[in-house]
């Protein structure tokens, strides 16, 4: 079961994830990542749910035709959509606000088991905020 | 049974209900999986598509109009699938309108009501009179639950095909990609919002025969469409020797 920690406005929510699950389909039925994941057409389009991967993007296929025609060069930043990446192995996403670098940064620590939504700043957590201005 | 099913059950007896008359069996699905069909038969089918989940929107404001108004998480939820069928990205049936012009047939062939088949007609006509007539949980049962849910199985089954044996590209079959997404919110928010509100048994039963209903009108649909277009050229003989 994929653990996903998800960096949202220097907060940390950390849950875990059935495999092959797609993040954006999650939020809209309610769960994890819901409320901190934003989304918009689902459909590759809009750019609302583009997420840094941070860690884990080795698991990832490569960006498909919608995310390379969205994201342009941003993709070379480490952006995706997470409307159009079904998630397999441990992930590590950050969306908006102060994005933290990507850089190879330990997994923090999660206090619960399950499928609940874990919340630790990013100060707890141990991120490094984004200096990259 | 005097008792209703708790969530668990009334879920599982839900998906239960749907499996058995599941489109993924009909013969037309099958020659769409296994690559037999042309781009003209692919072509029959959009004509007939579009007329079928085209007023989708308009289905679902029917719902809307008569969901009690305390109901406002399942008020939201359709208000939210209307606005993604039309205006939240690309429209749904201008990507339809775009792969039926990729398989050779016209925009105006398409959304011309006189190139649909009765049985496209009938179930286009089932899904009016559900979204008018039944109580709104019921018909968020039958067409989001016991349709639109079926969607991303099937799409997801026929999109790989559509790209490697038939030749499409990307953009061609946008619509079958995006409802891998939408329907799949669609559908398991539509199983909360039943589960959550039919709790008697007299509902739970009325939500199960629905569903049954919808699975079948589906299936009839997709029957017919290899029966109008396809049969004359693929036997279902020779179609199950492909298989």
């Amino acid at each position: 079961m994929p653990t996903v920690v998800f960096h949202k406005q220097g907060q940390v929510h950390t849950g875990d994830v059935a495999a092959n699950t797609n993040l954006v389909v999650r939020a809209g039925i309610r769960q994890f990542p819901f409320p901190h994941l934003a989304y918009g057409c689902g459909m590759g389009k809009c750019g609302k749910c583009a997420c840094r991967v941070l860690r884990g993007s080795e698991h990832l296929p490569p960006p498909n035709w919608k995310e390379r025609q969205r994201l342009a060069e941003r993709i070379e930043d480490g952006y995706r959509l997470a409307c159009q990446i079904w998630v397999t192995h441990d992930i590590e996403l950050a969306q908006s606000g102060p994005v933290p670098p990507v850089r190879r940064i330990p997994m923090p620590q999660r206090e619960t088991g399950g499928q609940g939504d874990v919340c630790h700043s990013d100060e707890q957590a141990g991120a490094v905020p984004d200096r990259s201005g | 049974m005097t008792e209703p099913m708790n969530q668990v059950e009334f879920r599982a007896a839900l998906e239960q209900a749907i499996k058995g008359k599941s489109a993924n069996k009909s013969p037309f699905s099958i020659a769409w999986a296994s690559g037999k069909l042309t781009r003209a038969h692919l072509a029959r089918w959009a004509e007939n598509h579009y007329h079928y989940v085209g007023p989708f929107a308009d289905y679902l404001a029917y719902v809307y109009a008569r969901m009690p108004d305390t109901y406002t998480e399942a008020k939201d939820f359709l208000l939210s699938n209307m606005y993604e069928e039309e205006i939240g990205g690309d429209r749904h049936t201008d990507l339809l309108i775009r792969f039926a012009e990729a398989c050779g047939t016209t925009r105006e062939r398409v959304t011309n009501p006189d190139n649909m088949s009765p049985t496209t007609r009938g179930l286009q006509s089932w899904c009016y009179a559900v979204a008018m007539r039944e109580d709104p949980i019921v018909a968020v049962a039958a067409l989001v639950v016991g349709l639109e849910s079926q969607v991303p199985s099937i799409y997801r089954r026929q999109t790989p095909t559509l790209r490697e044996t038939y030749g499409f590209t990307d953009e061609e079959v946008e619509f079958f990609d995006l409802h891998i997404v939408s329907d799949e919110i669609h559908g398991e928010r539509g199983y909360q919002i039943v589960l959550e509100h039919a709790r008697t048994v007299e509902m739970q039963q009325r939500c199960l025969k629905i569903c049954e209903i919808g699975a079948q009108m589906r299936l009839l649909y997709t029957n017919a469409l290899y029966r109008d277009y396809v049969e004359a050229e693929l036997p279902s003989a020779v179609l199950e020797r492909a298989a």
